[in-house]
This record gives structure tokens, C-alpha cells and sequence, in this order.
């Protein structure tokens, strides 16, 4: 537990410089990339289901541009 | 016109406000001119829904300001025999239904801080809707985190098309008796429904290769909440009735983790949500992208989604029914009643592919320069729920272009 505590800390101050980000702003790395899919699955999941969300409230972007 | 209530109500009714919430906030790194022409298609045993989608956005004249307009057409046709209602038609037949929605929205990036804002309306023949909503991001440790806050207002009018006269007339809800109801105001005796929703974000790249996403949205409904119409399919009462507020929390999370030598990339997510109806839910999306050519790339997904009961389905189960062809629940006091099988237990299998052409590459050919940066997009999803909506299937094609 500790372990992990350390290196999720560790991690989170790990800073992705924008030269580093190839991979992160290739399309299917890119959240934004199905913003347009996502609202049709919005769409249908509010009809048919009492869940609702978890379709793009992050915000859709890595800063990767 | 009851019946073709009760299909349109089945689509329809739900926080339509929530499917704007990728349009509120600001597409970091996403900033271009582009023009996307989508029709997306959904189809059960009942039901059939055709939606064309035309999406514009321009910088003008950069990132600092952005503008996008959207509009939407929503045509749902169901055959009665299939949904179960031909004793009321006399036979089966085939309505159709239409919706229209267009919307506008401003985007901003100003250094490290992105804002957003939209405004939506949307009209049919008993339902009007009217969205608003601003958002702001921030970007950290250089732009390697994103914190995004949003907040939007759903304003709408309920209406009833009545059986004898076609004539519409407001809609409070089932419990409040129809000569109280007025369309103007708030509150009891209103048809006005309100949505306040709030979210918040969280966008890290952990590694250069690494992406991690969670997000909490809240949802607070007031006004009416049932459908109109479907006080029919109920035997114990006239009306379907459910509480005039209700709360809903979402909590999300999810990653995509590239695997840059095999060209693929992991994508898991998980949501779960609860609200103040005492539904529970959780569903579970794995999806696998994989570049097979420099500019073709297939994505396989499977979803599982799982729900609870609501209150007024899980407190006196031995007066419920569902067969499979029949749903309808009541509250031990009589209180609530509902039909809409959302309000019951029940989960879904979702098996799905994409393809998407970018198409780059034929940009390079003399005369077809104009199509760098666009793609063509082919989606297909099948749905194994087990509900009365039955099984179904979700079909899209888009075509996108940057000018």
C-alpha cells in the first residue's frame, strides 16, 4: 500500500513535457477525438437507462496539442 | 396521438441536458476549423430512430475564440404491433416523430485557462427544451493535468397531446391533477422541469504514454418526471406517477494506455451512479484500438451495464409485472406507479466496432488537398439487454473535415 502510495505520488508530479507527447496526441490517445460519438451514446443511454454521465465531464483533452 | 406520446416519451425523456456536456466544455488541443456530417441510427424491436447530425466549428480568427453550431433532427418511427399497442390503433402501423434541436456555443483559450458556453433549444410536438451552460478548464505542470469545472440549466416544458382532440395542454406530472397544471411558473401545479447539473474533471497524462481521466457529475431534476402517456399500460392507475425531484451522482473513471509498438491502445472505463430513487448502477467499458495501416484504425469494444431497482419497483415486488412483453410497478402505499422499465432491474451486454479512415493519405494525391485532416468513421454496437426495449442496434456513419 505504501508502495503504491509513493509511486502514485511520484507519479503525479511527473510532468509530460509538450515535447513528449507524440504518442498522447495521436487520435485514439485523444478523448476529444469521440466527442461527437460520445453524445450519441449520451443520447441513447439517457433514454434507455437510469445511469447517466461519465461521457466527457473530464474535459477531453490532455493538453496535448 | 397517445400512442405516438408514448413512443416519442421513450426516447426522450431523460437529462437531454447531459448530452451537451461535451459541447460546454473547451476541446483542449483540439482547436481547428472542421466540419462533421453524422447519421446515426438505433433500432429495437419497437423502435426505430434515424438522426442526422451537421457540426461546424471555426476559430475566428484563433484559439483565443472559437465558435460551433450544431444541429440535430431526430425522426423515431415504431411499428404498434411490435411495441405492444395495436389494440389501440386497430392494426399495426408505423409513426414517425420528429425533433428538432440546434445549438450554438463559444469556446476560449487564454493561456492556461479554457472557458466554455453554449445554449441549446429543442422542439417537438409536446416538449420544449432549452439548455445553458458555461464551463471553465485549467491546465497544469504544462498542461500535463486539466481540472475542468462545468455548470448548466435545463429549462423545459411539459405537454399532453390529448386523445380526443389533439390538442396540447400542459403536463405536471402525474401527481398533480391535469385542471391544476399551467404551463407558466415553477413548481407544483407547473409543466416547467428543471435540470441543475455540475461537474468536475480531471484529465492527467501520467506518462508519455499514459492517460488517465476521472470525472464526478451531479444532477438535481425538479418538476415532471413521467410520461404522460404511459398511465395506460398501468392497471392500477390512470396516470404513471413519480416524484416531482430527484437527484442523480455519477462517478467516472478511465485511462488509455498506448502500446506504441504494436500500435494499439487499452482503453478501460468504469461509471457508477446513485441517485435519491435509490437506483444503483454500474457499467464497465473496455475498448481496444488498433492502427492496422498508417491510416486505418479499428476499435472492438464490450460494455457491461448493470442496474437496480428504483424505490418504487423494489418495495412491493409481488405487485409487479415483468414478462418480458409487460412492466408496470407500484409502491406498497399506491403513492407511485411507473411503467418505464428503466425503473427496474435489469443489465445489457454491448459488443461493438468502429473503423475509421483517415484520410491523409489521399490528400497527398494532386487535387485532393483539401481532404488533410479529414476521416471517415463506420460504428456498430449491439445491445443484449434484458428489458422489455429488447434487444438493439446501434449503427453511425460520419464524415469529418478541417478547412
Amino acid at each position: 500500500m505504501l508502495v503504491s502510495g509513493y509511486a502514485l505520488l511520484g507519479a503525479a508530479c511527473v510532468t509530460v513535457t509538450p515535447a513528449q507527447r507524440q504518442a498522447l496526441s495521436r487520435p485514439e490517445m485523444t478523448p476529444a477525438t469521440d466527442a461527437s460519438e460520445e453524445v450519441w451514446h449520451t443520447h441513447v443511454e439517457a433514454a434507455r437507462e437510469a445511469g447517466f454521465g461519465g461521457h466527457g465531464a473530464a474535459g477531453g483533452g490532455c493538453g496535448c496539442g | 396521438m397517445r400512442l405516438i406520446g408514448q413512443l416519442r416519451r421513450r426516447l426522450r425523456l431523460g437529462p437531454a441536458l447531459l448530452v451537451l456536456l461535451l459541447w460546454v466544455l473547451p476541446n483542449v488541443g483540439v482547436s481547428e476549423d472542421r466540419v462533421i456530417v453524422r447519421g446515426n441510427y438505433y433500432r429495437e424491436a419497437s423502435t426505430r430512430v434515424l438522426q442526422p447530425v451537421v457540426e461546424v466549428q471555426a476559430d475566428v480568427p484563433d484559439e483565443r475564440l472559437s465558435l460551433g453550431t450544431a444541429y440535430v433532427l431526430d425522426a423515431i418511427s415504431s411499428a404498434s404491433i411490435a411495441s405492444g399497442a395495436a389494440q389501440v390503433t386497430g392494426g399495426d402501423a408505423v409513426f414517425t416523430e420528429i425533433r428538432h434541436e440546434v445549438m450554438g456555443h463559444a469556446a476560449s483559450r487564454l493561456g492556461d485557462w479554457g472557458l466554455g458556453a453554449f445554449f441549446r433549444y429543442s422542439t417537438e410536438t409536446d416538449y420544449i427544451s432549452r439548455s445553458l451552460g458555461v464551463s471553465a478548464a485549467r491546465d497544469l505542470l504544462q498542461r500535463s493535468i486539466t481540472l475542468s469545472m462545468a455548470y448548466a440549466y435545463n429549462f423545459d416544458r411539459v405537454y399532453r397531446i390529448q386523445n380526443n382532440t389533439g390538442a396540447r395542454a400542459p403536463w405536471c406530472g402525474g401527481l398533480v391533477a391535469i385542471d391544476e397544471c399551467t404551463a407558466g411558473g415553477s413548481g407544483y401545479g407547473s409543466n416547467l422541469r428543471q435540470v441543475h447539473y455540475v461537474s468536475a474533471g480531471y484529465t492527467h497524462a501520467w506518462l508519455r504514454t499514459l492517460l488517465g481521466l476521472a470525472s464526478v457529475e451531479v444532477a438535481r431534476t425538479l418538476g415532471p418526471q413521467d410520461n404522460p402517456y404511459r398511465g395506460a399500460q398501468i392497471p392500477t392507475s390512470d396516470a404513471e406517477i413519480h416524484p416531482l425531484a430527484r437527484t442523480q451522482v455519477a462517478l467516472a473513471g478511465g485511462a488509455r494506455w498506448m502500446l506504441p509498438r504494436a500500435r494499439v491502445v487499452l482503453e478501460p472505463r468504469y461509471r457508477f451512479t446513485a441517485d435519491s430513487w435509490l437506483i444503483r448502477s454500474n457499467a464497465i467499458d473496455a475498448r481496444v484500438h488498433v492502427r492496422v495501416l498508417d491510416h486505418l484504425r479499428l476499435r472492438a469494444r464490450y460494455r457491461y451495464y448493470r442496474q437496480s431497482a428504483s424505490f418504487i419497483c423494489a418495495d412491493s415486488p409481488a405487485d409487479d409485472l415483468d414478462d418480458g412483453s409487460q412492466f408496470f410497478c407500484s409502491t406498497a402505499s399506491g403513492d407511485f406507479d411507473t411503467a418505464d422499465p428503466k425503473l427496474g432491474a435489469w443489465d445489457s451486454h454491448t459488443p461493438g466496432v468502429q473503423l475509421v479512415v483517415e484520410l491523409d493519405g489521399l490528400a497527398k494525391v494532386r487535387g485532393l488537398g483539401w481532404l488533410a485532416g479529414g476521416w471517415i468513421e463506420a460504428t456498430y454496437n449491439h445491445v443484449f439487454q434484458s428489458n422489455r426495449f429488447g434487444n438493439a442496434r446501434l449503427g453511425a456513419l460520419a464524415f469529418s473535415l478541417a478547412f
